[in-house]
């Protein structure tokens, strides 16, 4: 059986019929929540008010979890500073250049195809070959990184040992992984209807005014997108980081995220991990809605669907 | 002049971009010695081809490519339904708590996975999927999040009108999303399958936690084996990950003009 | 909606031909080797399977995943029967404690064969949760043909650290990057104890309570101090600054004269054909050195199917011909290492001396439950004495402050 064998919504259809159609639709999502979200996260919230060893005698401890991460756990609020700054940093450059990349791409140019799959590649390599990979661009001695500045007379720093140019080597890393980002920018610009353009064109407004009231307008909902997963992936971000530099020198790229990775699988104190993970689910949860909220205001949605207009109201 | 200095800047770009990779092919092309060597060696003497199949042949890794096919296959489709379906159901209708069910599942993209990770495994275990590829597949079938987003904000880049105008025609909900949104959302759709076909395929965690014994592991857990606790055969890594590389480049070269030819951008009126 | 039916059929196929086939018994054995040692392992494994029909190992190598993948497993309560492990204390309320199998089958195994420092690792509170396979203690390697071309003669048992430096001074060339030593600025603190112990102090108090006068001793900031100093005056280089090179990396190129490591680094080092000599690690003055004990050891889960089965395997690890099928650590029993000629061999022979010349101490990890906690502080302090190059004792007086709040 599939919906298409019963006809859902339509004009015509009685109002128990048209109420049930959107959860139709959805419904994969809700049952999936249900059946592998709702209890692990329920579970998690459980373990956050317990001394939850991974083994053996589980106890009852009330908030002390949160209470002692708010009030004596310095490295709580060190990775907390720390994942902030990433954050601020990584979001703005990651949505800038990955939108600058996308519209030079979307420019006419000979070898798109090619030059798409070049700035894609580094998404396509994963885990143990990027430590490879990073550990040879920022040597210091030998790195490709530090040749270069060589070139321009530059003496370039240790840039993974030095505590004060570390998070920067962790967040170019980051950044050079937009590729992904890049893309949905892309198919964002290309179903910009190129009328719009010509129209402008036509009445002689200049480039940098059809960026500001056609590009950047057509193209919120997708920027709206990339902001918010970018908030998330920058707040949840510990590969590169637990690859690079573990977390070093001397704790200067020890984010968030690994302190929760370390209490889980290091101290196996499961249920600070669980409380730690909490918090920063309020957190981004908090800041994604400050976006979310503020979105309206900014955010241009050619096919919102609205009261009045009618559409599929159910 | 202009055309140049856009070649020029794309060239340049290109060249930053691509050099890790050539770097990590150097890398399994050199021989031990090369390997050790310090200053690194930038240009091998000899090139070493046979180490790709050295490298194929330590570990069992057709088993590995028939693994982890099956699961990026099967769980791609489920994931291109799943995710269209759920995302059209949030943006073309008005409906009793939305709005909230829409902030619920953007929240659940910020659980991290260090605490989903036991009680799933408890729940898989219970289910008797442990060691099974089920748990890499079936939750695709149920859509992701970062998915449905996705989707529901292209999708509501696509004028209304267009719904309309295929309602006065008699179309019914699911005639307007299979017929005509499907197609208008191929763009978005490309994208979703390439990023859902490269999560799947570079997945480390999930098959870690899930799978146990080398039948059912897929190819990043054999590519791990190669990393002891002391020791790392940096060849074999080199050599599986350019192999690892070649099929999600092959296919995205392939579907990334999907993402130009828009049919939106060229034909739909605004 | 023929597609839909497609594609769920072949879902069911694909997903029935992964699960396993049902066998008499099937024993689950995870361990965190790779490449020749897991080889070595699943030999051993058919050897078991050889001698008891009916009866299946599943050997399940997790690599560098290793414990990411036993915590997971173990906190949903499905850990292996058998594994691998060092992290006693984490899982001790899930292991069968062996002592009373150990002194049952007493006999038949032979302890006297065995180092008792090998069973001390894997005991706690008079519970023993592990037997050893295999083992590893620390020594310097160094590389002959640098020494014999320099004209220094070549280290000695019962040599001191003054000797390292002093060698390590004449090896230095900065133009070839050429350094005579490599000290590691993010050792593993399990490690890093021998250094302690050597110079006549240690991490925590025997009762496991106090660090304050201890991981902060006048004796334990000399050490840190040392090796700092070391850096500064370039006798050595510093490792795991933002540069991952390795030791071993380095020794094999020929760039650094002496390398301290254990036996993960021997195949490496015979393989790349570099002339050279194992000595034991130098003295503090004339304190014997000590060493810290690698040990690879085998554990069995408290809820394991069948613990007969699973206790078997586990002393048929430990049994002569399956310790001396094992090449990537040395054998635990003396008399497999003799036969072997191991103990004459001078390039193994130092690995017993430090075996023999350590006397009998328990690692911090298995003295405080929340050691992994103040060890992360302890290793901030190595660290940022190697990158001050010097102020020890500041930077550990800073980790016993911060280590306080574990320790109640």
């Amino acid at each position: 059986m599939t919906l298409a064998d019963q006809p859902l919504s339509s004009l015509g259809q009685s109002r128990r019929r048209r109420s049930i159609a959107p959860f139709l639709f959805i419904s994969p999502w809700i049952l999936g929540f249900v059946f592998f979200t709702l209890g692990p996260l329920l579970f998690s919230l459980t373990m956050s008010f317990y001394d939850w060893p991974v083994v053996g005698q589980r106890d009852f401890v009330g908030l002390n979890n949160y209470t002692t991460m708010l009030s004596q756990d310095p490295q709580f609020w060190e990775s907390l500073a720390i994942t902030a700054k990433f954050a601020a940093i990584f979001v703005p450059f990651n949505i800038g250049l990955a939108f600058l990349l996308a519209v030079l791409l979307n420019a006419k140019v000979i070898g798109s195809g090619f030059f798409r799959t070049i700035f894609y590649l580094p998404s396509v390599i994963s885990g143990v070959a990027l430590v490879m990979i990073w550990t040879w661009i920022y040597a210091s001695n030998f790195g490709l990184l530090n040749y270069f500045l060589g070139l321009v007379g530059v003496q370039g720093p240790n840039w993974l040992g030095d505590p004060n140019w570390s998070i920067y080597a962790i967040i170019f890393a980051s950044l050079w992984g937009l590729g992904g980002t890049m893309l949905i920018l892309l198919a964002g610009l290309q179903s910009i209807p190129k009328e719009l353009y010509e129209a402008a064109r036509v009445s002689g407004v200049p480039a940098w005014a059809q960026v500001w009231h056609i590009t950047l307008p057509m193209l919120s909902p997708m920027l709206l997108f990339t902001t918010i997963t970018s908030i998330i992936s920058a707040f949840q971000q510990l590969t590169i980081a637990l690859l690079l530099t573990k977390g070093g020198p001397l704790g200067s790229t020890y984010f968030f995220a690994m302190y929760i990775y370390d209490n889980a699988f290091k101290y196996h104190d499961m249920g600070y991990a669980a409380a730690m993970s909490w918090v920063m689910f309020v957190i981004v949860l908090v800041l994604s809605a400050i976006v979310m909220r503020s979105s309206s205001a900014f955010v241009y949605y050619e096919g919102e669907v609205k009261a009045q207009a009618g559409g599929n109201d159910a | 002049m202009r055309k140049t200095a856009l070649y020029g800047a794309l060239i340049f770009l290109s060249a930053l971009f691509v050099a890790p990779f050539v770097w990590t092919l150097i890398t399994a092309l050199k021989s031990q010695s090369d390997l050790v060597a310090f200053p690194p060696v930038m240009w091998p003497e000899t090139w070493h081809w046979e180490n790709f199949a050295e490298a194929w042949g330590k570990q069992p890794f057709n088993t590995f490519l028939k693994n982890s096919t099956i699961v990026v296959v099967l769980s791609t489709i489920g994931q291109l339904f799943s995710s269209s379906l759920v995302a059209f159901g949030f943006a073309r209708f008005r409906f009793w708590g939305r709005d909230p069910l829409f902030i619920l599942l953007l929240a659940t993209m910020m659980i991290p996975w260090d605490v989903k990770m036991i009680p799933l495994y408890m729940e898989f275990n219970a289910l008797g999927w442990i060691n099974t590829l089920k748990p890499l597949i079936v939750p695709a079938w149920f859509g992701e999040a970062f998915f449905i987003f996705l989707l529901r904000q292209y999708i509501m880049t696509i004028p209304m009108e267009i719904d309309e105008a295929a309602r006065m025609d008699g179309a019914n909900s699911w005639q307007i999303y299979w017929r005509i949104h499907l197609p208008l959302m191929a763009p978005a759709l490309v994208l979703v399958g390439t990023f859902h076909f490269m999560n799947a395929w570079n997945d480390y965690l999930g098959p870690l936690i899930f799978l146990n014994d080398q039948s059912t592991y897929t190819l990043p857990l054999g590519l791990a084996l190669f990393k002891g606790l002391h020791e790392t055969d940096v060849t074999s890594i080199a050599a599986v990950t350019i192999i690892l590389c070649l099929p999600p480049l092959v296919l995205f070269f392939l579907a990334q003009r999907y993402i130009m030819d828009s049919a939106l951008g060229s034909s739909v009126k605004g | 909606m023929n597609t839909t039916r497609l594609i769920a059929t072949a879902m069911a196929a694909a997903l029935l031909t992964t699960s396993a086939l049902a066998q008499d018994k099937v024993l689950r054995f995870a361990t965190w080797d790779s490449d020749e040692s897991l080889a070595i392992q699943e030999s051993i494994a058919r050897m078991f399977e050889a001698a008891n029909p009916g009866v299946t190992v599943q050997v399940e190598a997790y690599g560098d995943g290793y414990d990411e993948k036993l915590t997971a497993a173990m906190g949903a309560g499905d850990p292996p029967d058998v594994m691998y492990m060092w992290n006693f204390p984490a899982y001790a309320a899930s292991l069968m404690p062996m002592e009373d199998l150990i002194a049952r089958d007493a006999a038949e195994m032979d302890l006297a064969d065995i180092s008792p420092a090998l069973m001390n690792i894997s005991t706690i509170d008079g519970h023993t949760y592990g037997m050893p396979a295999g083992f590893t203690t620390q020594v310097v390697f160094y590389n002959k043909d640098m020494f014999a071309a320099a004209g220094i003669a070549e280290p000695q048992a019962g040599w001191t650290w003054d000797d390292l430096r002093a060698a390590a001074a004449q090896f230095r060339d900065a133009a070839t990057n050429t350094y005579g030593f490599a000290v590691d600025a993010k050792p593993d603190p399990f490690d890093f104890e021998q250094f302690y112990w050597s110079n006549g102090t240690q991490f925590i108090s025997d009762d496991g309570t106090t660090v304050d006068g201890y991981m902060n001793s006048a004796a334990g900031a000399e050490v840190l101090d040392m090796f700092a100093d070391m850096i500064k005056t370039e006798e050595a280089v510093a490792l795991n600054i933002g540069d991952d090179t390795s030791g071993s990396t380095l020794f094999k190129a020929g760039r650094i004269a002496m390398f301290q490591s254990a036996m993960w680094s021997m195949t490496g080092i015979q393989s790349s054909g570099i002339n050279f000599g194992v000595v034991v690690l130098p003295n503090f003055g004339d304190q014997p050195a000590q060493s810290a004990i690698g040990a690879s050891a085998m554990s069995i889960a408290k809820d394991a199917a069948e613990p007969e089965l699973a206790w078997e395997f586990v002393k048929f690890f430990s049994s002569p011909e399956a310790v001396a099928m094992r090449t990537g650590d040395l054998p635990i029993r003396m008399s497999v290492a003799a036969a072997k000629g191991l103990t004459e061999d001078p390039i193994f022979q130092p690995f017993f001396t430090m075996l023999d010349q350590t006397t009998v101490h328990t690692a911090a990890f298995l003295q405080n439950e929340n050691w992994g906690r103040i060890q992360e502080n302890l290793s901030t302090a190595i660290e940022a004495t190697m990158i001050d190059q010097g102020n020890a004792q500041a930077h550990l007086d800073e980790a016993v402050a911060r280590s306080a709040r574990f320790l109640n």
